[in-house]
């Protein structure tokens, strides 16, 4: 307990009874640096969570980067980051990727995904054996799904994409994306894809449901629309969670971090805020 | 809002005033109609209240007329004996027993209820809790009662200088309420489920906030509902109001590459910067709504061939230049090519930035890149020339009220101690000492000065931390 202590008139300082004796210092003082990397897709959500984590631990570093989900669990194993945002589990192997041993996999967000369309297409859905078809590259036409006589154009994210595992296991259900043609393109990150789906007349694609934009048509699956309640009530499958990898347990910053960014106040804050879907609207 | 030296004088008068009014003999039980009734001064959800007390074997009983209404609780007469109710709590008091039944379940007393000339005294504590009140003691003396208090808040805004929002976070959502902080009296603000945080305006009589759309509402404290007052759904990250209440400004995009700015009442959105610099953060617009400050931060550079197998861990990361750093964007048609201006560009990371209400500078905590070096609280003007305004402890957290910043600071022997710093003259004079479980200040110009303190939230109250929340 602190006792009443007087100052100088000018200034007057005034004891707080303590009601609990805190055994380890101020939360604010807590110190560290944390490096994270990997996904695209989570980058902003993790300057956000990074940004609001400074206000309450000051004296906590963080420093950011992406460049495809891949590059999170490597840099983790390699030892040059602390968190591998990855679109995946990395625990577990997934198409393309065998799991990295002994790294610990926390879910931080549900992301959902959609295929897209150009606005010039006339398809408004397709099923899950249509899009295999058009992706593997057996269908070649519109007019084979339903729309106009013209040549599908594909546009695929490039090998190492959290976006592109997703959009193989969920709505491919693990059929091999064709890797070569004259209609089909490749892409480095989603704003490449947006662009890529805007500009070019009947290209399809798949993009994560919050780049989703105006000028582009979102195609429904199955018949069922890709929106946010969807994913929720269970009826959209075409979705992942968004994880953040670390090297065994973490400890120190790089703990309270992640225990940050899954806390109800910033998943039903600014999680939401972002577009992305809480984890516990999953459960 | 901040100490003065009047109120030091008042303190003393507390302390000596209390201790008088428990100057009476221990009495033993079987004594106990020869005890004094007197008065002593308690708090009671915020207002000083002399309520009649007698005190038995070092225990306070008040008399039940007394407390009992103050608390808001109502009195009957029933099953023998009293009952008073309060929310949903029921208890059930009879003369002579040392026991009284709190939702029909026995509690036990330490003294009998008591009848003295008529005037039925029961133990204050046990009473006031059992009603479901809280009851703390504090070292000057001062007894604060309170049967309003708003339990688990994990967040307060001041709204007015009496006011604030209070936001508790819970696991399906969260709840926010418009507390007066005298009297503990909350109203829930009736909200859409996945709306964004409240940002309230500073004229104190509204809220903006993001439903999960993104579209931007407006909640005026006197309606029973928000109004709608944009339908764009594009991300918003933050909302800042119009020094005037007028307009509200806003970052745009998930990455908060746009200021835009939205007129409530027409729902017209116009951009104030579009520039392709992403990650912006930290929007403060100056008074006259030309000059927005901001920081930037640029994420790391990766160099990762893809080409290589998954197991060759091909990929380096550059995290040079990562640092936020301070942006200033003045509005201005008749130049030609309008670019923001950059502040700063060192490597320290910069926390809790503000800029003055004209926008001639920005101040901010300045954490460098050394560990065990202090965090200090730094001020960059127009010049881009940095001056340390406050470096003599860690600093830990900063508020800005009525133009002097508040800091959060390492104390002695472990504890913490607000200084308030004159961004002008640089003088910092100590306010306060403070427990190291205190997490967050709170200030805003015409509000007593608040702090968080192991879950709870105090407001200074002519010189002594008053109860507003409760565990």
């Amino acid at each position: 307990m602190k006792w009443f202590k007087s100052l100088s008139v000018a200034a007057l300082s005034i004891a707080l009874v303590a009601t609990s004796v805190s055994a380890a210092g101020a939360a604010s003082s807590l110190k560290g640096k944390i490096v994270i990397n990997g996904s695209s897709a989570l980058l902003p959500l993790t300057l956000q969570a990074s940004n609001e984590f400074k206000k309450l631990h000051p004296k906590v570093k963080i420093s950011a980067s992406a460049a495809g989900s891949i590059t999170g669990p490597q840099s983790v194993r390699k030892g040059i980051a602390d968190i591998g945002a990855v679109d995946w589990d990395a625990s577990q192997d997934v198409p393309g990727f065998k799991k990295f041993e002994g790294q610990v996999a926390h879910q931080v967000a549900v992301i959902p995904f959609a295929a897209v369309a150009n606005s010039n297409v006339k398809v408004d859905g397709l099923s899950t054996k249509q899009l295999q078809d058009i992706f593997s590259g057996k269908v070649t036409n519109w007019k084979d799904v339903g729309g106009d006589d013209a040549d599908i154009i594909v546009v695929n994210r490039a090998f190492g994409s959290g976006t592109r595992v997703n959009f193989q296991m969920k709505a491919l259900q693990g059929t091999e994306f064709l890797s070569k043609g004259s209609n089909y393109k490749e892409v480095k990150s989603s704003g490449d894809m947006k662009t890529a789906v805007e500009t070019t007349p009947n290209a399809i694609g798949y993009i994560d449901l919050v780049y989703v934009t105006n000028k582009m048509k979102a195609l429904k699956i199955n018949n069922v629309a890709p929106t946010e309640a969807n994913v929720i009530n269970g009826t959209y499958k075409v979705w992942g969670y968004g994880y953040y990898m670390t090297k065994g347990k973490p400890d120190g910053a790089t703990k309270a971090f992640i225990e940050y960014v899954q806390s109800a106040k910033f998943q039903n804050g600014s999680l939401k805020k972002l577009k992305f879907i809480p984890i516990s609207a999953m459960k | 809002m901040v100490l003065k030296k009047a109120f030091l004088a008042s303190i003393l008068t507390l302390a000596i005033g209390a201790s008088a009014a428990g100057a009476v003999s221990a009495a033993s039980a079987t004594k106990a109609s020869e005890t004094q009734a007197a008065s002593a001064v308690y708090v009671v959800n915020g207002s000083t209240a002399n309520i009649s007390t007698i005190e038995e074997n070092g225990i306070a009983l008040a008399a039940l007329r007394e407390i009992a209404p103050k608390l808001g609780a109502k009195l009957q007469i029933a099953d023998g004996g009293v009952r008073a109710k309060l929310n949903n709590r029921v208890v059930v008091m009879k003369i002579g027993s040392d026991a009284i039944q709190v939702d029909g379940a026995e509690q036990k007393l330490q003294v009998p209820v008591r009848s003295i000339k008529g005037v039925t005294y029961v133990e204050l504590k046990t009473f006031v809790e059992a009603l479901g009140g809280q009851f703390e003691k504090n070292e000057q003396g001062t007894t604060w009662i309170d049967s309003n208090l708003l339990a688990d808040v994990d967040h307060i805004q001041w709204v007015d200088d009496s006011r604030f929002i209070a936001s508790q976070e819970t696991d399906s959502g969260r709840k926010d309420y418009l507390v007066d902080a005298l009297t503990g009296h909350s109203e829930r603000l009736r909200i859409p489920e996945g709306a964004s945080e409240l940002v309230a305006a500073p004229d104190g009589t509204k809220a903006a906030f993001t439903n999960a759309n993104g579209e931007v509402f407006v909640l005026d404290f006197k309606a029973i509902r928000p109004y709608q007052a944009s339908k764009d759904t594009s991300i918003k990250p933050e909302l800042v109001w119009s020094a005037d209440s007028s307009s509200i400004y806003f970052l745009q995009g998930d990455k908060g590459s746009v200021i835009a700015k939205l007129e409530p009442e027409t729902g017209k959105i116009a951009k104030i910067l579009e520039d392709k610099v992403d990650y912006k953060a930290n929007l403060n617009v100056s008074s006259d709504g030309l000059t927005f400050t901001y920081t930037v931060t640029k994420p790391g550079v990766v160099v990762a061939d893809a080409s290589k197998p998954v197991d060759a861990d091909d990929v380096a990361i550059d995290m040079k230049g990562t640092e936020p750093q301070i942006y200033q964007f003045t509005v201005d048609p008749g130049a030609k090519e309008n670019k923001a201006v950059q502040l700063t560009s060192s490597s320290d990371d910069k926390v809790f930035v503000r800029a003055a209400a004209d926008g001639s500078s920005v101040s901010y905590v300045s954490v460098g890149t050394d560990e065990a070096a202090r965090s200090t609280l730094v001020t960059v003007g127009k010049d881009k020339k940095t001056v340390t305004l406050y470096n003599d402890k860690d600093v830990y957290d900063a508020v800005q009220s009525a133009g002097k910043w508040y800091v959060l600071t390492e104390g002695a022997d472990g504890g913490l101690f607000v200084y308030e710093v004159d961004p002008v003259t640089s003088a910092a004079k100590q306010l306060y000492e403070l427990n190291d479980t205190v997490t967050e200040i709170f200030a805003k110009d015409g509000a007593p000065f608040a702090i968080m303190d192991d879950g709870r939230v105090f407001v200074d109250s002519n010189g002594q931390w008053k109860p507003v929340t409760r565990k």
